[in-house]
């Protein structure tokens, strides 16, 4: 008897829960999907932050169409097979749309099962070139990809002067596509890679690396991973006396960079897509995302909060939530004036203008440099 | 650079690598030599020292200051710390187990390792944290080789562990019973050892070297992560492998091979620095199939 009670609880409390669901049907669910865990957890968050920031704001105008907006995070991890699984989970809350990617590699994988679920993506900030073919139509890249941060990486080398260089990335999707065009780039120019190397994510030691960099007389070297690791070795190039330039690309734009590798950080170089700090038009955002979460808005939040911003509008314009209806829309976008400047889409859904900047460590904090 | 100065420069390299490599695989190889245990979850306890040290050491630096007068206090104290921790683990999770088949307490290890894994990734929210410690990159030249005090202090500080760690089992009434278990337990229990307590040291003098190695490790690299444990764990249980899996020398003798092997295995034409993983598992296979005892191990025969 005590059994079929406490039976009889558990259907009670699926059935008021069943209810409670269809009550809220009409609410419009958007799937967040960034890294909350492992090493790349602090970017994810800022962004998480950022998109929910977005969609206060949005619910506090009445929401879209009318509909109130909730959200629901999948973790990505920066791991391809987690992504994999977030993405499922995502699918499988039946979300409207998805706005997020911060890894380009984890992203990889997940555009094929958001493209057969037919589920838009705004991809915030990964932005390597290999999503390009893998892009099933549903992704809308808002970052600058690879392409332009090369562009600006060489022409700095190239007014620094410098002949020889050593590339070093981590082997995953995001820093060895960059990696490689970077390479490409600066042979076709006629000057020298003379190291290309890689290290295993999460190794601690890179003496030996620093070793061959050293004897190979590299002028400069050009990191193109992720800030945790790459502090590491810019303490330890500097430990050992290194004295050329080095440089680091848009995944290392965290002051955490300085944070560890303290001093040795000095007159390093970064590439990045403008973040808060420099965009006029994101003073109010920083100001609200500081007085919301008691800290800086880190490099990824204004295109994050942007994506949601655009997924809005998108959906305002398609007059509906039909997936279908968002994605045309998406892709018409002309000229979507978010706080990281204006969004226009290449027929690759990639974003038609690079907004890369090139900053310089001093003190302990990044500058912008040109 | 000449080929002197890479000569040099390796040297160095293999030797600092070598010595965290050694601590930790010290930890390896006495557990198993006491009972028989490979103990998997040896790598979290370096990377949950590491993380103790750090917060004690923002405790001390309140009032010694972040340089060496704080380090040393707060790396005395999270290693008495998680050494005790290693005294819990051991008698929460392993003793219960000691009569069970080694599968079940190899089990046991991994579900340690996970738990310390993941109670780490839950407190720290799965962050790097920054090791802010007051020392300069001050130092001397070798040639082309530039060699800082902080590497001098750490090699020097883990060839004294050592050297008090081979006292300590060579001389001491403490360390002879340590050596008569691992021959053989039942005896000594009948001669009046007492088995748990000595088994308990074991791993209390384990885990204090994880924790000298993780902190020396934050210190040294400047940043710490709930994921350092894993690629030092496996490194140092094949440091203590091709050193002889229960012989102490063994361990501090594998470690430094190990180092010294990665370093230079880098420096081969055609083989970049990416490879020296390969290079280290590579040689673990080779010496398992041509000398399965290690180095410095005793062939053992196994009583049916």
């Amino acid at each position: 008897m005590k059994r079929r009670l406490s039976l009889f609880a558990v259907f009670a409390v699926i059935g008021v829960f069943l209810i409670g669901q269809t009550c809220f049907a009409a609410d419009l669910k958007v799937g967040i999907m960034v890294p909350v865990t492992g090493s790349e957890a602090t970017y994810g968050k800022d962004m998480e932050n950022a998109i929910n920031l977005a969609v206060d704001e949005i619910n506090a105008r009445g929401g879209i169409l009318g509909m109130n907006v909730t959200t629901t995070t999948g973790d990505a991890a920066c791991d391809p097979q987690q992504a994999t699984a977030a993405a499922t989970k995502l699918v499988s809350e039946d979300v409207v749309a998805v706005v997020g990617g911060y890894c380009s590699g984890a992203t990889l994988p997940t555009l094929k099962i958001y493209g057969d679920a037919g589920i838009p993506i705004v991809i915030a900030a990964a932005n390597s070139t290999k999503l390009i073919a893998a892009n099933p139509g549903i992704g809308f890249q808002i970052n600058s990809t690879g392409f332009d941060q090369t562009a600006t990486a060489v022409s700095l080398f190239k007014d620094k002067k410098i002949k020889t260089l050593a590339i070093v990335h981590q082997g995953d999707g995001y820093s060895e596509d960059l990696a490689k065009l970077t390479k490409e780039n600066w042979t076709k120019m006629g000057n020298e890679v003379v190291a290309y190397e890689v290290v295993n994510k999460g190794e601690q030691d890179h003496s030996s690396l620093v070793t061959r960099i050293k004897s190979k007389n590299a002028d400069a070297v050009f990191w193109t991973a992720y800030y945790a690791d790459g502090a590491l070795l810019i303490k330890q190039l500097r430990q050992a006396g290194y004295k050329g330039m080095i440089a680091v690309g848009d995944g290392s734009n965290s002051p955490k960079l300085m944070e560890i590798a303290g001093k040795a950080a000095e007159g390093v170089f970064c590439f990045s897509n403008p973040t808060v700090e420099y965009l006029p038009a994101a003073k109010a955002f920083a100001e609200k995302y500081k007085k919301n979460f008691n800290q800086d808005p880190g490099p990824y939040s204004a295109l994050a909060y942007d994506g949601m911003n655009l997924l809005a509008d998108a959906i305002e314009r398609a007059g509906s939530a039909d997936r279908q209806a968002i994605i045309k829309a998406l892709g018409e976008t002309k000229g979507y004036e978010g706080i990281a400047g204006p969004i226009f889409f290449t027929p690759q859904n990639t974003l038609a203008r690079s907004n890369f900047v090139v900053l310089i460590a001093k003190g302990n904090k990044w500058d912008l440099y040109r | 650079m000449s080929t002197l100065d890479i000569i040099l420069q390796q040297l160095t390299n293999g030797l600092i690598l070598g010595s965290f490599y050694s601590l930790v695989a010290l930890g390896y190889t006495m557990v198993y030599g006491v009972i028989k245990l490979l103990n998997f979850a040896h790598g979290d306890i370096y990377m949950a020292g590491a993380f103790i040290g750090f917060t004690l050491l923002s405790f001390f630096a309140g009032t010694l200051g972040n340089g060496w007068l704080g380090i040393l206090p707060a790396m005395v104290t999270a290693m008495i710390a998680v050494g005790l921790l290693g005294v819990l683990i051991q008698r929460v999770a392993y003793r219960p187990m000691l009569q069970a088949p080694r599968l079940s307490i190899l089990i046991t290890a991994l579900a340690v390792s996970m738990i310390l894994y993941n109670a780490v990734m839950a407190i720290t929210d799965g962050e790097y944290k920054a090791f802010t410690v007051g020392l300069g990159f001050e130092g001397f030249n070798l040639g082309e080789v530039y060699i800082t005090h902080t590497q001098i202090i750490l090699v020097v500080s883990t060839a004294i562990l050592m050297i008090g760690l081979y006292l300590f089992v060579g001389k001491t009434m403490y360390g002879k019973a340590m050596r008569a278990i691992s021959i053989d337990k039942d005896a000594c229990r009948l001669m009046g050892i007492n088995v748990n307590k000595i088994i308990a040291l074991t791993f209390f003098i384990g885990s204090s070297l994880a924790t000298a190695a993780g902190v020396m490790a934050g210190v040294y690299y400047g940043s710490i992560h709930f994921f350092m444990g894993f690629v030092i764990g496996l490194k140092a249980f094949t440091a203590a492998v091709i050193g002889g899996i229960g012989s102490i020398p063994g361990a501090m003798l594998g470690g430094l091979v190990l180092g010294l092997l990665e370093a230079f295995g880098t420096q081969i034409p055609f083989i970049g620095s990416e490879w020296k993983d390969v290079f280290a598992f590579g040689i673990l296979i080779l010496l398992l199939v041509f000398k399965p005892t290690g180095i410095l191990g005793r062939t053992e025969i196994e009583r049916m």
